[in-house]
C-alpha cells in the first residue's frame, strides 16, 4: 500500500520502515527482517512473513552474526534495532562478519544523536565515525521519513552492506516535496539554494538547518543547505562545487560528535582536494556525555541548537572572500 | 539438485587419513617460518578427518552445489588443518598450500577467507563468531526447505565468548535441528588450562541447559567420532545438536601434548624430526 503524505507533515519514519519492508517482502522472497527485541514497528512484516522474521531477543551480536549467515546463504537481511547497541555491541560482527566478506546486510535503527532522552547509554553519537571507518560499508543518516522508504528500496540492489541512521523516528517532518529532489544514495541533496555560505547537515538536523537558513534570508544572506545524507561514499563533487559557489564558507551541523562524523568527512575532502576555504565551522556534540533533556534542549545546551546555527552562519558570512 | 554424497571410509581408513593429515601439518610447520597454531590443529585433526572424509556431504568438484552441507570453522586459527584436510579430500593442492602458506597474495592464510579461497564457506578468525553465522545459514536452509546440515567447529576456549551463548539460545528458540556444533574440547586456552582460570564444567550440562541435544565423543577415537556422526538426528529434528569431543591439544606429538608452549609455534629441522618420530611411535603403538 503506497504511503500518502504531504510536504511539511509530521510522519513516523518507523511506520514507513515497517510498511516499506512489508512491501519489499512481497517483491523479494529472500528479504529477512531481524531484530534484537525492537520489533514494534515491524509487526506488518512479521505478520505477513513470519517465516522470514526473526526476533533474537536481547542479543545484538548474535543478531548481526545470524544476519551475516543468512546473507552468505543468498538472503537479504535487514537488522532493525537501536543504534547505540547495534553500532557498538555488534561492531565487530558488523566489521568482520558483514563488511569483510562484503555481504548485503542492512543495519537500520533509531536513536542516532542526542534524541529520545534516554541518557548517554541510549544515544548513538559515535556511530557514524565507527561505521565510516569500515571498508565496504555505505553510511547514511536520514531525516525525511519518506526518504527512509526510498533508501530502503534503492538499497535492495546493493551487493554490500549499508547503515541507515534515524533519530527517534516517531515524529519526523516531511522535508522534500515529492519529485522535487533527486534522491540517490551517494548524492547529496541541495535542500535549499543560497550563494553566501553552505550549511552541510544530515538526519534530524536538516529541519533545523532549513529553519536557520530561513532566518538568515530575512537579513539578505543566502544559505545553501546540503543534506549530505550519504556520509560514505561522500559526494565530493558537491563539496567542491559548494566551496566554489558559496564563497568558500562552510558550516557543518550534525547530531553526532563534532569530530568523527560529517564534519570530519568534509574536512578530509577539503584537505585531500586542496580546497581553499574562507571559513569552516563545525556544530555538533562536544566531548561530553550529554545528560538528560529534550532533543532541542540538549542541542541548545551543547552548542548546536538553532540559535548557535544562526550565529555560526553569520560568523561565516562575516568572514572575507577566499585569498 | 544432485546429492554431493558422502565418502565411504572404514574407521581404519579414516585413521590412516588422520595420520596423513598430522604428518602433512608437521611438515608444513617445519617449512613455514612463522608460527602455526599447531596445538589446536592437532587436537582437531581427527575431527576434521571424520567430518570431511565421512560426515559432510560435500563435493570438491562442485563446491557451489546447493545441496552440500555447510561447514563453518569457528575456531578459525585451525585454518591450516582445514586446508590440508580439504586438500586430502581433493579441494586444494597440498604442495600449493606448503609453497605459499602465509605469504603475500596466497589464499592460504592464518585464518580462512571465503573471498580469497573458494571452497571455504565462511570467513572466520575472530572467536565466538562461527555459531551465529551457522545459525543464519541453518535458518536460510530451513526457510527454503532444504535438507542439508550446517556444521560448525568450535574450540572449547572460545565458548567463553558471550556471542556463542546468544546464538545457542537463538538456535534452540528456532528449533534448528539442521545445525550441529562440534566442540574441540582440548581443555586449553592460549595461556592457561581449562578450569585453572576459567571454569567450564559442568560443560555438557551447560549445553543441555540451553536446550541442545548433547553427544559426547572421544575426539581421538575414530570409531567414537563415526558413531557420533551416525547418531545425528534427521535435519527436521526440533533441537540443535552439539558433539562435545574430548581431545588433547597437541595430540600425536608427545612433547606438544598438554603443553602451553605449543599453542602456536614453528618447528626447527631437529624438532620436526623429533615430532615426526613421535607421531610414528604413537601410530605403531596404536597398530599393535
Amino acid at each position: 500500500m503506497p504511503v500518502t503524505f504531504t510536504f511539511g507533515e509530521m510522519l513516523s519514519a518507523r511506520s514507513i520502515i515497517g510498511s516499506t519492508l512489508a512491501e519489499l517482502g512481497e517483491t523479494h522472497d529472500n528479504l529477512w527482517v531481524l531484530t534484537p527485541d525492537i520489533g514494534a514497528t515491524l509487526v506488518e512484516f512479521r505478520e505477513k512473513f513470519p517465516e522470514r522474521f526473526l526476533d533474537v531477543g536481547l542479543a545484538e551480536q548474535a543478531c548481526v552474526g545470524v544476519a551475516a549467515g543468512l546473507a552468505y546463504d543468498g538472503n537479504i537481511p535487514v537488522v532493525s534495532g537501536m543504534l547505540p547497541f547495534l553500532s557498538m555491541r555488534a561492531l565487530e560482527q558488523i566489521r568482520t562478519d558483514v563488511c569483510y566478506p562484503n555481504l548485503p546486510v542492512k543495519i537500520i535503527g533509531t536513536h542516532g544523536g542526542l534524541v529520545g532522552n534516554g541518557g548517554s547509554t541510549h544515544y548513538a553519537v559515535e556511530d557514524l565515525g565507527l561505521m565510516c571507518s569500515l571498508t565496504n560499508m555505505t553510511v547514511t543518516s536520514i531525516g525525511d521519513p519518506v526518504m527512509v522508504g526510498e533508501i530502503l528500496r534503492q538499497s535492495m540492489s546493493m551487493t554490500g552492506p549499508i547503515y541507515i541512521r534515524l533519530a527517534v523516528g516517531k515524529q519526523d517532518m516531511v522535508l522534500y516535496e515529492p519529485g522535487r529532489h533527486e534522491i540517490r544514495i551517494g548524492k547529496g541533496i541541495v535542500a535549499r539554494e543560497g550563494a553566501d555560505v553552505t550549511l552541510f547537515t544530515h538526519g534530524t538536523t536538516v529541519a533545523q538547518a532549513l529553519e536557520a537558513a530561513e532566518a538568515l534570508e530575512a537579513d539578505g544572506v543566502g544559505v545553501r543547505v546540503v543534506d549530505m545524507f550519504t556520509l560514505k561514499p561522500i559526494d565530493e563533487e558537491l563539496i567542491v562545487h559548494s566551496a566554489e559557489e558559496t564563497g568558500g564558507r562552510f558550516v557543518v551541523l550534525e547530531d553526532h560528535l563534532a569530530y568523527g562524523g560529517l564534519a570530519s568527512r568534509i574536512a578530509d575532502v577539503v584537505a585531500d582536494r586542496g580546497l581553499r576555504l574562507t571559513s569552516f565551522e563545525r556544530l555538533g556534540i562536544p566531548q561530553v556525555y550529554a545528560g538528560f533533556g529534550d532533543d532541542e534542549q540538549l542541542r541548545d545546551k551543547h552548542g548546536y541548537g538553532l540559535s548557535h546555527t544562526i550565529a555560526a552562519l553569520r560568523r561565516a558570512v562575516e568572514a572575507g572572500s577566499p585569498a | 539438485m544432485a546429492d554431493p554424497g558422502r565418502p565411504e571410509h572404514s574407521v581404519a581408513e579414516l585413521e590412516e587419513l588422520a595420520y596423513e593429515l598430522r604428518r602433512k601439518l608437521l611438515l608444513l610447520c617445519g617449512t613455514y617460518e612463522g608460527a602455526v597454531h599447531i596445538g589446536g590443529d592437532l587436537s582437531a585433526a581427527d575431527i576434521f578427518t571424520a567430518l570431511y572424509h565421512y560426515g559432510l556431504r560435500v563435493d570438491p568438484s562442485d563446491i557451489a552445489n546447493p545441496a552440500r552441507d555447510r561447514f563453518v570453522l569457528s575456531k578459525g586459527h585451525a585454518a591450516v588443518c582445514m586446508y590440508i584436510t580439504m586438500a586430502l579430500r581433493g579441494f586444494f593442492d597440498y604442495d600449493d598450500i606448503v609453497a605459499t602458506y602465509g605469504q603475500l597474495d596466497s589464499p592460504y592464510g592464518m585464518h580462512p577467507c571465503k573471498v580469497q579461497l573458494p571452497g571455504v564457506e565462511v570467513s572466520t578468525g575472530s572467536l565466538g563468531h562461527g555459531l551465529p553465522l551457522a545459525v543464519g545459514l541453518a535458518l536460510g536452509a530451513r526457510g527454503r526447505g532444504e535438507a542439508h546440515r550446517v556444521v560448525t567447529l568450535l574450540g572449547d576456549g572460545e565458548t567463553g565468548e558471550g556471542s556463542v551463548w546468544e546464538a545457542a539460545m537463538v538456535a534452540r528458540s528456532n528449533e534448528l535441528g539442521n545445525l550441529v556444533a562440534v566442540i574441540d574440547r582440548n581443555r586449553q586456552l592460549m595461556t592457561s588450562f581449562a578450569e585453572e582460570r576459567v571454569v567450564f564444567e559442568p560443560y555438557p550440562d551447560k549445553w543441555r541447559a540451553f536446550g541442545w541435544d548433547v553427544i559426547e565423543a572421544d575426539g581421538h577415537d575414530m570409531a567414537s567420532l563415526v558413531a557420533a556422526i551416525d547418531s545425528l538426528p534427521p535435519t527436521d529434528h526440533r533441537r540443535p545438536t552439539v558433539i562435545i569431543c574430548e581431545t588433547v591439544k597437541g595430540k600425536g606429538v608427545d612433547f606438544m601434548e598438554h603443553n602451553l608452549a605449543w599453542h602456536a609455534g614453528s618447528l626447527s629441522p631437529a624438532d620436526l624430526e623429533r615430532a615426526l618420530a613421535a607421531l610414528d611411535a604413537g601410530r605403531s603403538k596404536e597398530l599393535v
